[in-house]
């Protein structure tokens, strides 16, 4: 059958084990680490990438994929259930010589060159599965194709100060790259690079054939294939983006993350700005907000019960909040059961958690101390009177 | 596939809500913070395995299928069986269905006759209550009868007309059947839930609207009960179940599921109830927010005081407003300082600041949709 092409096809790297994630990717691939109430991480490219037009995602995964495939299902929350195009959860192929895990980023997406084939597209979008940020990429493709450019990569300004723990893109006044540096100890600018990129799909495939051919090779784009287009005086420009994006590859920036998606104005709004978030919703009543709780500044999601105090904290679907218990500056992820009199500060506490009554989880901190946040991974149950320590993990 | 398919009627009767049925039907007025009355209905069969459906509407019909599309939600976009919309106009027939018989006679030879289902359930999208339906398919096939009909105790009060009302001797069964008739509390309600062999059913509209008579309950129940000629049985249901029917029961029903033993009966583990997705942000509770006994569904930013309220999605209420005892509908906005007691706010409704409006329990002030007070 012949289809036409395809402007660009979105490549999401899901394959990260997540480890700085501890215990909530214990069980669970990044990418389906529950966030804001009701979504999950995944769910802001995949909205963003339907806001923008690209009807064509593949979702490249290796760790614990089975609750990323059930969550993607065949695409429909996201309005991706297209017959050509669509969402497409991509695991390594199992060769018939040897089943080949995924070794780098751009072995990722070599192993799927046939996958991008089958569109031929003319350009191919990069994506990370673990950013919380609303883009729009149709101006940064347009902006991608105006330049005539090989590759494309956003970039956002970071403190000069923080610079050196980033890719930093340096450019020319015209935004042509002409140098780029990981983690530079001395950086000459701040134009951290986000992991977003757009290819011209023959430059990139060219690249990777390349690459993989390479034994020495890492097989991963930042450290190994765009410096090789870059050395080759392929045309590299930096896309600039100043809205709000988070990667929440760790515990505090997660906790962090959720928090500023509360108040009446939030650093990152959910519910603002251009492109709604579009995630797989489940069948549950409206809350019910029982005479004795008291909410302040704080985000509760559908399906759940809400008996007790919480104050600066996220609380997701189908949550049981029973009486005198305390919340505050806490995630708490869905299905979570907290009896009567539990305490919870500073923590995030995963799905299906049962906390027993007159636990006490976490602490409170001053301004100036170091915030450790408390983490119970998946299904913990928490017996009465127990205490989690402040920063403890379990 | 389940050897029983169904109809559900959205609106065979509308007149009594007035104007929160201007312009939708009886079965997608909202209900519970987040669904459509009709979801209730749908949830019921889907969770039973029957998968072929017909909605029977007449008028107003253009919510209802904007809500229920193709029927994803509930499991129902099949090849085979899934949802079909009995409409008079659709079906050759250029006046409104007078009642029940008239609408599923149109339905037989488009919809009945196709199905290859044996059994068929009729359904009431007026009636609200999760129910296991294949309890009550299983009793039908082992009792032998002719029809089993749905009852429920405590609906009959003497006041309110209802459909059909039956009373029921030791054995329970039926031993007085009662038609269009503020039957006394001794009676039990018809929940408009009659399961029957699909051939009957059949041939009885076929033989009714052949002789004018239009009624479901009034015409073919009873008289042929009455008659001698029909077979009926009782399955009393013991939970919660709404019936509404006028503007008082519908706000009062509204409000009765802040009710922790009444919102469990409705919403149970075992019995989901499915209603078309939205995607909403969880609700923001603003600094300054109090709020108490209220069902509260994703989307809305609360700033102020909300008390035994039923706010469904996207609602606003700002800083200093006051909102006790109110059913206040997707996307309406109260205004600072605004007093709200005993109202029904339609979708998309705006109070101004400071503006304050006081109803009863028996009277609410009802805002239809998009109104600017």
């Amino acid at each position: 059958m012949n289809f036409p092409k395809k402007r660009c096809v979105a490549m999401l790297l899901a394959g990260g084990q997540g480890s700085r994630l501890l215990v909530l990717t214990e069980n669970t691939a990044k990418p389906a680490v529950p966030f804001g109430g009701k979504y999950r991480i995944i769910d802001f490219p995949l909205s963003n990438c339907v806001n923008s037009g690209i009807d064509t995602v593949g979702i490249l995964t290796q760790y614990q994929p089975l609750e990323l495939n059930e969550y993607i299902g065949n695409g429909q929350p996201w309005g991706l259930n297209r017959s050509h195009g669509g969402v497409s959860v991509l695991p390594p192929y199992a060769r018939s010589k040897k089943s080949e895990w995924y070794k780098g980023t751009a072995n990722a997406i070599y192993q799927n060159i046939p996958f991008i084939e089958r569109y031929d597209p003319e350009n191919v979008l990069i994506l990370s599965g673990d950013h919380i940020y609303r883009m729009d990429y149709a101006r940064m493709l347009a902006f991608h194709e105006s330049r005539d450019a090989d590759i494309t990569i956003a970039v956002r300004k970071v403190p000069m100060e923080e610079a050196s723990r980033f890719g930093i893109m340096n450019t020319n006044p015209d935004d042509s790259i002409y140098e780029f540096e990981e983690k530079p100890k001395h950086p000459k600018s701040n134009n951290a690079s986000m992991g977003i990129y757009v290819f011209k799909w023959s430059v990139l495939k060219k690249y990777l054939v390349e690459d993989e051919n390479n034994p020495n090779s890492d097989n991963d784009f930042g450290k190994n294939v765009i410096p090789a287009i870059l050395a080759d005086g392929g045309r590299m420009f930096a896309y600039h983006f100043d809205g709000y994006w988070k990667d929440v590859g760790t515990i505090h920036s997660l906790w962090e993350a959720n928090m500023e998606t509360l108040g009446l104005h939030p650093a990152f709004d959910l519910n603002g700005g251009e492109g709604r978030i579009y995630a797989r919703n489940y069948a549950l009543p409206a809350t019910y907000i029982d005479t004795h709780s008291k909410n302040v500044n704080c985000l509760i999601a559908e399906g759940c019960e809400i008996y007790g105090d919480i104050r600066h904290s996220v609380i997701s679907t189908g949550c049981r909040v029973g009486r005198e218990v305390k919340i505050e500056d806490s995630v708490i992820m869905p299905n979570v059961v907290i009896e009567d009199g539990a305490i919870i500060r500073n923590a995030i506490i995963g799905e299906g958690c049962h906390i027993c009554s007159g636990a006490v989880i976490g602490g409170t901190f001053r301004e100036d101390e170091q915030r450790q946040i408390s983490v119970l991974g998946k299904n913990h149950r928490i017996e009465i009177n127990q205490v989690v320590k402040p920063g403890e993990v379990l | 596939m389940k050897n029983v398919m169904a109809l559900v009627f959205a609106n065979i009767y509308d007149s009594s809500l007035g104007q929160l049925t201007n312009k939708r039907t009886l079965a997608s007025l909202p209900f519970g913070g987040r669904y459509r009355q009709i979801d209730f209905a749908l949830s019921n069969l889907s969770n039973a395995g029957v998968r072929h459906i017909g909605i029977v509407t007449q008028y107003n019909y253009q919510s209802l299928m904007n809500h229920i599309g193709a029927g994803e939600e509930w499991d129902l976009e099949l090849e085979e069986g899934g949802l079909e919309y009995i409409t008079p106009y659709s079906m050759g027939i250029s006046t409104t269905f007078r009642g029940k018989l008239e609408a599923i006679y149109a339905a037989t030879k488009s919809f009945l006759a196709i199905g290859k289902e044996e059994y068929v359930i009729l359904a009431d999208a007026a009636v609200v209550c999760a129910i296991n339906l294949d309890e009550v398919i299983q009793a039908h096939i082992d009792s032998g009868r002719d029809v089993t009909v749905v009852v429920k105790s405590g609906i009959a009060n003497g006041q309110k007309q209802l459909d059909l009302a039956v009373s029921l001797d030791e054995d329970g069964e039926i031993s007085d059947m009662a038609v269009d008739y503020a039957a006394p509390s001794e009676f039990l309600a018809s929940m408009g839930i009659f399961v029957m062999r699909k051939e009957l059913l059949m041939e009885a509209a076929e033989a009714c609207v052949a002789h004018n008579r239009y009624r479901f309950e009034r015409d073919f129940i009873l008289q042929d009960w009455a008659d001698g000629k029909l077979s009926v049985g009782a399955w009393e249901f013991g939970d919660v179940a709404f019936f509404n029917e006028s503007t008082e029961e519908y706000f009062r029903n509204n409000l009765a599921i802040i009710d922790r033993n009444i919102r469990h009966s409705l919403y149970r583990d075992d019995l989901t109830i499915y209603t078309r997705v939205r995607d909403q942000v969880p609700t923001y509770y603003g600094e300054g927010s109090e709020v108490d006994d209220c069902i509260v569904a994703d989307g809305c930013t609360l700033l102020g005081r909300v008390e035994n309220s039923v706010l469904f999605r996207g609602v606003r209420v700002s800083t200093g407003a006051v909102v006790k005892n109110c059913v206040v509908m997707s996307r309406s906005e109260i205004g600072i300082g605004a007093q709200l007691e005993y109202c029904i706010l339609d979708k998309e409704v705006r109070i101004s600041a400071g503006v304050k409006l006081i109803g009863t329990p028996e009277h609410p002030v009802i805002l239809n949709r998009g109104d600017v007070v």
